[in-house]
């Protein structure tokens, strides 16, 4: 819905009556640093950009936006990989980098009442004072914002013990896209009603506009552990994973490289990783100091029984930091060997894991692209890199069709096309694979209950049925092609 | 019935109430009939029939099961393989469905420490209220991709659509549990619990309960006995029992009053209440709170406001009080826009959860 | 990322500069973690990453107007983005040739330009900024409390070691501190004195050239850096060891006189030869053994300055010394933040400056040391002026 020169005009003025100039961004030049989120691929300039400093101001701008149906696309730190918060030309951002206070730290209770701006790192960083911490570790974690982690759902490599972030927040207070302020859950475990706070989170912002947040904080285990195994192959690598788990040990976080990955990182972060390795695990263990040793020994064994080619302990948090440190920037280091590369999330059953980096490894080969693969092994959760050139023509939409088979290819190995990163822009073909259009539909219909206007953050996540039907991403549903009524080409 | 007949067979069910306009009264075995509002209409819909565990692959930490699935018969599959259900959820009666467990959200001792129904549900099957079948989620750990449909069906006491299948995220049996008891009075007890809940010790399970602190420790043999020794514990015997019957509300406690039954889940470090005369039982390190009480409803949904939580009647609606208070009006509006959309001819489970939904 | 640089600057050696820097950044907005500006105002355009985009789009040729210039002005030049970059992006590099062809593209308002051509002539200028600081310590008590706290007090040096030594360095003496802080280079002179180094100043050698490359004076930076490798070059065809910096600011620039002399035939070698020999006084100290023990340990707050800490990934080496003297250093929160002097900038950008300033010394007194210590006149005198407790340059702890 192109909005006319004179409205714009008018919602800007009337934006400006309470923005001042540094909350209000319309000229282009600055416009253009908005453009894209973390997902550089896409891109889309907004009418204008908003940086709201309090919770009324947040209010005025959804009813001045919902008023004249302007799309408003929320934004924290602009680190998505999917390209949530791509703005939409017609819209404006939503910026929450202001909201960025820690509201109060409840030893007792062990909650952090914080805004959503608040970079997901703060919180641990608030709450060590107090022994406690904020488990769900995205590798952005140095500048995501929790706010944005909650519209995502964000795991990280800690999601294996501690859960996602739907299993760490406790509350939410969010704008309605009626403008009202209301809050979900509270400090108590659950409450009776629709689990609406569940399903807000990794809802996108599509259905409402978080403005503060209530997270659990954990005690920091008083002894960890990190392992690292070097392996022959992926498939050893991915077996070893499996017999842990099968073991009935559940790590704190179990995270696997190939080679490519191995190599920009050690570059960067000099974290001592084998390079001449094909595939390395690492593997945190914490709890008591006898739990740990007792687990840690186990793991030896069965890294060792699965053909480990050496086993690395790291006892102190100095060496410990480090092997993480390489893990964590993995994806940012790729950038040393690569000017672009195109992040994917799949995730599937562990026992697929083996077939499945096959199957990558000859798309590959077909696609003539390099990948990098980065991803939490212990969730299943794939992160492919697909390594490519955007200054050379073509090679994007080689890339993103090559990511669009991993995806499929995750789909049909009983996974799904995103565990962690969200649909976004990106994904949203690819819905129409993983659903059929009655539960394609059943999503409009909690985005209908929400957000009857459709303005908030329109387009993304879900896509239309007509757009499915178009694409011809036919999901055979009961051996009918859906929508016979809509032509095909 | 062969599993695809009693699919089928509920969704023509279904679709004959939308047709007919017909409210549903969606049930497994009937254990927990008594949650929620009561004084219901509609025409009984037997999810019993579509039983059966679909897939389990143990190392996958997931298990997925039809809905009318006996929960004995699902928790003896996993104790095969040295597994449990993280929420350790409550049976109330010889025969209940995990579909019932879904649909209430009731949690047990072990919730605290492992996680809730909804923190373990990983993916849902469903009749929506077009009468069509529709899947979400799946079976991995990791899923965001659409909204978190199965989370939305968790406690939504069936009035959303009928359950069909759900996928569970499993975990690995503790080697040992160990139960040991300490004396305390109420505010002891929930100070007590925050100084164990900061320690980070290996608990499974809390209650407080006739002056007396209980704590399941559950870890490796060598841990929990060494632990137990370090701190000069002692012993329960007989701890299992004694759980179960927290688990299943079979414990004196439960069972020797004729006042109401409170659930108040609050904020785990908030202080007892001294309005309130003193006949509780504390679980959950003190976020879940029982009270047999003949307090107006109002003091006691106070009492639990107060304390950044809320208080329902267990036993369903009494004469003239709602099991659960109403949410405030924004939220309300929500939960009707919700349901309106999901189920818009109002079939499913009608004023189960509030009057008027 | 991609990047299509307009015809304008593509073949410049400054455009493929810009570009090879541009195409490592994979804008996964790690720098703007911790990035200060973009922590106080949250704007994009206030954060590496969205200055590095304002840049592209100039240099592939899209309208700019004064807004790239603002944001470009608001960068401190901290360079605690290239910390945190795990691309490898050399992001005060591109800043280097985005502020120039800004300040080429954009018409700055007069009243800016008048205010920063006064900056380039006085500061650089160290004869005439003594007289400058000089008089304003005479009329000090009739000044505004405002302009007060500016003025540094009156101070006197130890009086510069006379022996001579045959280990022979060189030592800047930079256009601000003698002005302001002579002890910190007797101090150093007396320190090396005692560990058999004689330390020489060289007359003609003056500002490093930092003043004027901030304030984008590409021609008079230049010529600054050209003046002192003049001044310095007998003494290092004599022998001298290194040539040492007390002031990190000056370090910084001094160690990438190379890079900015690279595309002049006549200095580019010598240039690589000084920056080869450049070390701070921390470097030096580092790599002699015999340091003796402080007489009186004090509890202190550390401040590292970006130009150490980031500009020249100098981290630990003051601590390290500084506790092997037997002191204490309490833990401070956010080191890696800017204190919001940053050379010209606290009297460029005041506001963001002073907001800056205040967080910093918040996080440097919370676990209540009896003094500040740093590494850069710049941050000495800014935290200075607002500070209840001395600021002093860590060298002047080994003198007693």
């Amino acid at each position: 819905m192109p909005s006319s020169d004179q409205t714009i005009t008018t919602i800007i003025a009337t934006l400006g009556e309470f923005l001042s100039s540094d909350q209000l961004l319309t000229s282009e030049e600055e416009l253009r640093p908005y453009e894209c989120d973390g997902l550089s691929a896409y891109k889309r300039v907004p009418l204008a950009v908003t940086l709201p400093n309090t919770i009324e101001e947040v209010q005025k701008i959804m009813r001045i936006c919902s008023a004249r149906n302007i799309p408003v696309v929320a934004r924290g730190a602009g680190t998505g990989l999917s390209g949530g918060a791509l703005p939409d030309e017609n819209g404006i951002i939503l910026g929450l980098s202001r909201f960025n206070q820690i509201l109060e730290i409840d030893e007792e209770n062990q909650l952090a009442r914080v805004q959503p701006g608040v970079r997901n790192l703060a919180i641990s960083q608030a709450a060590a004072p107090y022994e406690l911490f904020y488990a769900p570790d995205p590798s952005s974690q140095i500048a995501c914002s929790i706010g944005g982690n909650v519209a995502e759902n964000s795991g990280g490599v800690h999601s294996l013990k501690y859960g996602l972030t739907v299993h760490n927040v406790h509350a939410i207070t969010i704008i309605t896209s009626d403008g009202d302020l209301v809050t979900m859950g509270s400090a108590a475990l659950d409450r009776a009603g629709y689990d609406l706070l569940g399903l807000m989170t990794g809802s996108e912002g599509m259905l409402g506009i978080i403005v503060e947040i209530v997270v659990r904080l954990l005690p920091k285990p008083k002894e960890t552990v990190v392992l690292l195994a070097a392996f022959n192959s992926n498939s050893e690598a991915a077996s070893a994973v499996a017999a842990i788990i099968g073991a009935g040990i559940i790590p704190a976080g179990l995270e696997m490289m190939d080679k490519l990955s191995i190599q920009a990182a050690e570059d960067f972060a000099h974290a001592g990783y084998p390079t001449d390795a094909e595939a390395i695990l690492l593997c945190e263990l914490d709890g008591s100091s006898i739990q740990v040793v007792e687990e840690k020994d186990r793991v030896t064994e069965l890294f060792k029984s699965h053909n480990a080619t050496s086993v690395q302990t790291a006892t102190t948090a100095e060496e410990q930091a480090r092997l993480w440190a390489g893990r964590k920037s993995a994806f940012p280091a790729v950038g040393r060997i690569s000017p672009d590369y195109y992040c994917m999330d799949g995730t599937i059953p562990r026992m697929e894991l083996p077939a499945v980096l096959d199957k990558i490894s000859d798309l590959s080969t077909i696609y003539d692209l390099r990948v990098a693969n980065v991803f939490h092994a212990g969730d299943g959760n794939l992160h492919p890199l697909i390594l490519y050139d955007a200054n050379n023509p073509g090679e994007f939409d080689r890339a993103e069709e090559f990511g669009s088979e991993i995806l499929k290819t995750c789909v049909d190995a009983g996974g799904t096309i995103t565990g962690e990163h969200g649909v976004g822009s990106e994904k949203i073909d690819q819905m129409c694979y993983q659903f059929s259009d009655d539960e394609l539909e059943f999503f409009h219909a909690i985005k209908d209950a929400f957000d009857p206007k459709g303005y908030l953050n329109p387009g993304k996540a879900v896509p239309t049925l007509h757009r499915c039907a178009e694409l011809g991403q036919m999901h055979v549903h009961n051996g009918e092609l859906p929508h016979p009524d809509i032509p095909r080409f | 019935m062969s599993n695809n007949t009693t699919q089928q067979f509920l969704e023509e069910q279904v679709q004959d109430a939308l047709e007919n306009e017909q409210a549903l009264n969606i049930q497994g075995f009937g254990s927990k009939r008594f949650y929620g509002n009561t004084s219901i209409d509609g025409k009984t819909l037997d999810t019993s029939i579509h039983s059966g565990i679909v897939t389990y692959v143990p190392s996958e930490l997931c298990i997925t099961v039809k809905a009318g699935t006996p929960l004995k018969e699902l928790e003896a599959a996993l104790e095969k393989n040295n597994q449990i259900l993280p929420f350790e959820p409550p049976h109330f009666g010889e025969n209940s469905s995990i579909g019932g467990i879904i649909a209430t959200g009731m949690s047990g001792p072990r919730r605290a420490y492992s996680g809730s129904v909804r923190d373990a549900i990983l993916g849902v099957k469903i009749i929506n209220g077009f009468g069509k079948t529709v899947s979400f989620g799946g079976q991995v750990m990791k899923n965001v991709a659409g909204y978190d449909v199965s989370r939305l069906l968790v406690g939504s006491l069936g009035t959303l659509g009928v359950i069909l299948e759900l996928s569970i995220r499993v975990i690995p049996k503790p080697e040992v549990e160990k139960t040991v008891i300490l004396p305390s009075n109420q505010s002891d007890a929930i100070k007590y619990f925050n100084s164990i809940r900061k320690a980070g010790l290996p608990i499974s399970a809390t209650c407080h309960v006739d002056e007396e602190v209980h704590i399941r420790l559950a870890g490796s043999n060598t841990h929990i006995n060494h632990l137990i020794e370090k701190k000069h514990w002692h012993c329960m015997d007989g701890a299992d029992a004694f759980w179960e019957s927290i688990r299943n509300q079979t414990h004196t406690f439960f069972s020797d009053s004729d006042k109401p039954l409170w659930r108040m889940s609050v904020a785990a470090a908030s202080s007892p209440s001294v309005q309130l005369d003193n006949h509780q039982l504390v679980e959950w390190g003190g976020a879940l709170r029982w009270i047999k009480s003949k307090s107006p409803p109002n003091v006691i949904q106070g009492v639990a406001k107060k304390r950044d939580g809320e208080a329902i009647l267990f036993n369903g609606e009494m004469a003239g009080v709602d099991a659960f208070p109403s949410p405030e009006k924004i939220m309300f509006e929500l939960h009707e826009r919700l349901k309106r959309k999901l189920d818009p001819k109002g079939i499913f489970n009608p004023d189960r959860m509030y009057k008027g939904l | 990322m991609e990047t299509h640089l307009s015809p304008e600057h593509k073949d410049t050696s400054d455009g493929k500069l810009a570009e090879s820097i541009l195409r490592k950044c994979v804008h996964c907005g790690f720098c703007n973690a911790t990035c200060p500006t973009y922590q106080l105002l949250g704007d994009e355009n206030d954060g590496p990453r969205g200055r590095i985009y304002l840049m592209k789009q100039m240099l592939e040729g899209n309208d700019v107007e004064e807004k790239t210039l603002l944001h470009l002005d608001r960068c401190l030049t901290c360079r605690s983005c290239e910390t945190t970059c795990p691309s490898g992006v050399e992001y005060s590099k591109l800043l280097e040739v985005g502020r120039k062809v800004a300040e080429e593209k954009i018409q700055r308002p007069t009243q800016q330009l008048r205010l920063r051509k006064i900056l380039r002539k006085t500061l650089p200028n160290s004869e005439r900024f003594k007289m400058l600081v000089k008089s304003g310590q005479l009329f000090k008590p009739f000044l505004p409390k405002s302009l007060k706290k500016k003025i540094p007090e009156r101070s006197t040096p130890s009086a510069w070691p006379t022996s001579q030594h045959t280990r022979k360095m060189l030592i800047l003496d930079g256009c601000v501190q003698p002005a302001i802080r002579p002890q910190t280079n007797s101090a150093a002179a007396n320190v090396l004195d005692k560990l058999g180094v004689s330390v020489i100043k060289a007359d003609k050698a003056g500002c490093c050239g930092a003043v004027s490359l901030h304030l984008s004076a590409e021609e008079e930076a230049l010529a600054a850096m050209k003046r002192n490798i003049d001044a310095w070059w007998p003494e290092i065809e004599a022998g001298a060891e290194a040539i040492i910096m007390t002031a990190s600011g000056c370090g910084v620039t001094v160690k990438e006189y190379a890079h900015h002399l690279r595309d002049d035939v006549e200095y580019a070698e010598k240039a690589q030869r000084v920056s080869d020999l450049t070390k701070d006084i921390a470097e030096i100290l580092l790599a002699e053994e015999d340091i003796s023990s402080a007489t009186t340990p004090k509890t202190l707050a550390w401040h590292p300055p970006c130009t150490l800490q980031h500009g020249q990934k100098i981290t630990g080496v003051v601590e390290a010394l500084l506790t092997k003297a037997g002191h204490t250093l309490v833990p401070v929160q956010d080191q890696h933040l800017c204190c919001g002097s940053a050379g010209t900038y606290s009297i460029l950008q005041t506001d963001i400056s002073q907001q800056l300033q205040v967080n910093k010394l918040k996080h440097l007194t919370a676990n209540k040391p009896e003094m500040i210590v740093t590494a850069n006149i710049g941050c000495q005198t800014h935290l200075q002026e607002d500070a209840d407790i001395p600021v002093i340059h860590w060298i002047e702890l080994f003198t007693d």
